[in-house]
């Protein structure tokens, strides 16, 4: 089976995991700083973030782009990876100067003399990564069957899980809960998860256990482009697509769309909540702001600029945005989100298939100006 | 002209201090120049007068703005200073004075004796007792009452003789009971007391029964213990109770916003097919629009003018036009190109979202921003020992009005029909001859307009900032789904039920929790009913 559609394809993944995962890390290892080519330590972190969007948005693309179901919850499965990495992270944060111990801040903060029952396995960084897996995936799996066996879809789907983040990230926000009289400590409420030590024994903020993390993340990039291509192009895959285009008659040929939908939809949670786990120690912190409905809009605004149901649309588009973002907040503190926000309405009035689909936009365009130029009877459709 | 605008002014001073009868004045007059030939009798006339004017009168004498006055060797007057005028207080007329009479007056700054100050205070304390209003009678027996002071233990009772109104008896023998709680004088009538206490389910006196209960246990009195514990039991329960009602109350009042919300929601949403995104955008114009006008009102009139009580009746109608107004022209030139394509509206309307946000940012800052509330809607009604903000009372009637308006709109004008024909199929309305566009442009002012005056209502209960309508858009949505998208009765119905759910779970489980298990519940719900309470009827598959 042909994972690429085209040679220019194969030739762009190619570049993409040379650059990415040889070139970047090697400018940034052995090119003296000050020279042009220097790959900064500062951007190895910008950029890493971006991969780690970049996944989460082809993550949601699977969703939205190829099964038709738009997920508001998306940046909630990234954000609950983070936090079990980043808890990992926290337990190996070393004895801390002002209190001693080697329990995170906030329980210090709060009176906690001894780690409660539900930390303790994340000390383990195997069971982290599984559970920066698991989590979102549980959830994602107990949230779908609820909302696709009693068929809500559409706009529907996406207002309940709108809902659910809502609730979720009010809960994180919070510092410690009480359930049936009993008193839970959290996740550190506002502040989150930070000032992290050391990441399987090496210094977090070491250049080269950066530069690591960084070529992981590339290279995870990579692995769920591979992982998306191939699957679209299974009999899996195919079902997947036919119930974004007409699900009514999938489910009459006999196919269980339900179960279909539910194994994307935990698929897609997992894919998610790994990149938040590489997210967290590339940015050193994760905090209940990055849970905030706003935060799955953003990741849906990202594959609409992109091109939602194309390969690398979602990989442009979180880029493209992250940067466009990165540059207006430095350069327009005070009107930042209104170039966003007009951003945004233009694509979705103007461009109906995101940068991706430009090219096949303009084509006629381009046509007839050539064909004017050749002064040929050039059909224009 | 001139006369005119004096005449004016002074009924306006005259209604700022509360006065009306003269015969208090001249009492006043007589007291502060010393020519009563007995003044214990005096005093106790003012104090049974139940005019306010004596507690603003003697306020005044004691801060110095009243002066003694002997024009030209005639008998002295004596004159107050209001707002820069000189006013005799037995004729409340101004008197016109030269500068050099004026430094006069102002030499001869008149002041209660200390004795007299000691006395005066015992009228203006007990001066509200006869006031005409019953709800100052009521109060005034209450604070006089828990003071526990044995000198008006006698007032009261002297005072309950003459009282007609029974509710204002009522509070005059609890204030008494409870007075008599530090100054019984034999054991019997204090287990009365507490007895009575407990009956009148009186909240004041419960932690002074419960003091008594604990000594009372100490000493093994159990009979008084007995009684005392009763008693309590009693007052708790009537908490209770009071926690409820109070709990679906605020239900109800935060139900009424989110429906005034989620109506112009169902309207856009369920009607139109667009998922407004920046729908809690058109609550905060509403809001600003309340802060605008309070600016203005204050700055025109002065906060103390009945002019300025205005400002928030006006900002209702201005805020529905500015809000309908936007909406219209966004419907033209925007929002034209998302119906019936739920999804991009979705990613649209956020990006309109943002921009609306920062623009509020950019107007009125990034801190939320203060709103005055008018009289009326300041204070608080009490009904059976709830207390009950008017500015919510208010907004649950407002509800109901919106949700009449919307109704009759929908089914009593042309408009209606059209847009009833418009939502049931846009094609075949379109060929029999219908304006759709003209009907969607002013079905979407209206939804966005419903908005707006949700915002205005907002503005005073909750803080009015550029966020403000984020806080609503989830839950307004929710109550969409829940109602049944399109059908207004629905909406109606699951924005009071989630209101009153959310404030019954609050106190239970706090308000964060409450909010995630509002969340959960609604979530289950449409596991039993997918459509929403009144899901549409409709013989398409997709539907």
């Amino acid at each position: 089976m042909k994972l690429f559609d085209n040679k220019i394809e194969f030739g762009g993944f190619l570049m993409a995991g040379l650059v990415l995962v040889f070139v970047l890390p090697l400018l940034n290892a052995y090119v003296p700083e000050g020279s042009a080519l220097h790959f900064s330590e500062y951007h190895i972190g910008l950029w890493g973030k971006y991969i780690t969007w970049a996944i989460l948005a082809m993550s949601l693309n699977l969703l939205w782009g190829y099964t038709g179901l738009l997920c508001l919850c998306q940046a909630l499965f990234f954000a609950l990876g983070a936090y079990a990495f980043g808890m990992y992270l926290m337990l190996h944060a070393g004895v801390d100067p002002v209190y001693n111990t080697a329990l995170p801040d906030f329980m210090d903060f709060q009176g906690y003399t001894s780690l409660p029952w539900y930390w303790k396995p994340f000390g383990s960084g195997a069971f982290a990564i599984v559970a920066s897996m698991v989590i979102p995936g549980l959830l994602a799996l107990v949230f779908g069957y609820l909302a696709f066996s009693s068929r809500i879809k559409g706009v529907y789907f996406s207002i309940l899980t709108q809902a659910l983040t809502y609730a979720l990230s009010l809960f994180f926000f919070m510092n410690t809960a009480t359930i049936f009289g009993k008193s839970f400590i959290l996740f550190g409420g506002n502040n989150g998860l930070n000032n992290f030590g050391e990441i399987f024994g090496f210094g977090v903020n070491e250049a080269s256990t950066k530069r690591t993390v960084f070529v992981g993340s590339a290279l995870l990039l990579l692995v769920v482009y591979l992982l998306i291509a191939w699957l679209i192009k299974t009999k899996f895959g195919m079902v997947q697509q036919a119930i974004r285009d007409s699900e009514n008659r999938v489910r009459f040929s006999g196919y269980s769309t339900t179960n279909y939908k539910l194994l994307i939809f935990v698929g897609s949670a997992m894919i998610a909540g790994i990149a938040g786990a590489f997210y967290v120690p590339q940015v050193g912190g994760i905090n209940a702001n990055e849970m905030v409905p706003a935060k799955s809009l953003d990741v849906v605004v990202w594959v609409a600029l992109g091109g939602r149901g194309t390969k690398f649309g979602p990989v442009i588009g979180a880029i493209v945005v992250s940067v466009i973002k990165s540059y207006a907040q430095v350069e327009f503190p005070n009107s930042w989100l209104i170039i966003l926000g007009a951003i945004f309405m233009f694509v979705v009035l103007f461009m109906p298939n995101g940068l991706a689909g430009l090219p096949k936009q303009l084509a006629p365009l381009w046509a007839r100006i050539r064909g004017n130029a050749s002064t040929s009877a050039t059909p224009v459709s | 002209m001139k006369k005119s605008l004096f005449v004016l002014l002074f009924t306006l001073v005259a209604n700022l201090w509360g006065q009306d009868d003269p015969r208090v004045r001249q009492l006043l007059e007589d007291l502060a120049l010393e020519r009563a030939d007995d003044q214990d009798a005096l005093l106790d006339e003012l104090a049974n007068s139940g005019d306010s004017f004596v507690t603003s009168f003697v306020d005044a004498w004691r801060t110095g703005e009243v002066y003694q006055y002997a024009p030209d060797g005639s008998d002295p007057i004596i004159v107050i200073k209001v707002s820069e005028a000189y006013i005799q207080l037995s004729t409340w007329e101004e008197l016109e004075l030269t500068p050099s009479q004026i430094e006069e007056i102002e030499d001869n700054k008149s002041r209660p004796s200390r004795r007299l100050r000691r006395t005066l205070s015992r009228v203006t304390d007990t001066v509200d007792l006869a006031s005409k209003d019953v709800g100052t009678r009521k109060a005034a027996a209450l604070k006089l009452g828990q003071s526990q002071n044995q000198e008006y233990l006698e007032i009261l009772r002297a005072r309950l003789e003459k009282e007609e109104n029974s509710s204002a008896a009522e509070a005059l023998r609890e204030a008494i009971a409870i007075s008599l709680l530090a100054n019984y004088s034999s054991p019997e009538e204090l287990k009365e007391a507490i007895a009575a206490l407990g009956e009148f389910r009186s909240i004041g006196a419960k932690s002074k029964i419960e003091t008594i209960r604990d000594k009372a246990l100490e000493e093994g009195d159990e009979d008084l213990a007995a009684i005392a514990t009763q008693s309590v039991k009693y007052i708790e329960d009537h908490e209770a109770i009071l926690r409820h009602a109070g709990s679906i109350f605020r239900g109800i009042s935060t139900g009424s916003i989110l429906l005034i919300v989620a109506f112009g929601l169902a309207i856009t949403f369920g009607l139109m097919g667009i998922i407004n995104m920046a729908h809690g955008e058109f609550v905060a114009i509403g809001g600003y629009t309340c802060y605008v006008m309070n600016q203005f009102f204050s700055e025109a009139y002065g906060t103390q003018s009945d002019a300025y009580q205005w400002f928030f009746w006006c900002s209702i109608p201005l805020s529905f036009l500015v809000a309908g107004t936007l909406g219209w022209l966004l419907e033209i030139s925007f929002f034209r190109f998302l119906y019936k394509r739920p999804l991009e509206s979705l990613l649209a309307t956020w990006g309109l979202s943002m921009v609306m946000r920062q623009m509020f940012r950019l107007i009125f800052g990034a801190a939320n921003v203060q709103v005055g509330n008018p009289e009326v809607l300041s204070g608080n009604v009490e009904f059976w020992g709830l207390a009950m903000s008017e500015a919510r009372i208010f907004a649950i009637g407002f509800a109901g009005f919106v949700a009449l308006l919307t109704w009759a709109l929908l089914t009593k004008t042309n408009l209606g029909l059209f847009i009833r024909a418009v939502m049931q199929n846009r094609n075949m309305a379109s060929s029999l001859g219908i304006p759709v566009k003209r009907v969607n442009s002013l079905t979407f002012a209206f939804g966005c307009g419903l908005a707006a005056m949700a915002g205005a209502v907002l503005s005073q209960i909750g803080n009015v900032g550029p966020e403000m309508g984020q806080a609503y858009i989830v839950q307004s949505f929710m109550v969409v789904v829940v109602g049944g998208v399109g059908n207004l009765l629905g909406a109606g119905l699951s924005a009071l039920g989630i209101g009153v759910v959310d404030q019954i779970l609050q106190p239970l489980i706090g308000p964060i929790m409450g909010t995630i298990a509002v969340l959960f519940i609604i979530i289950l719900f449409l596991q039993r009913k997918p459509g929403g309470l009144f899901p549409t009827k409709s013989r398409s598959m997709e539907d």
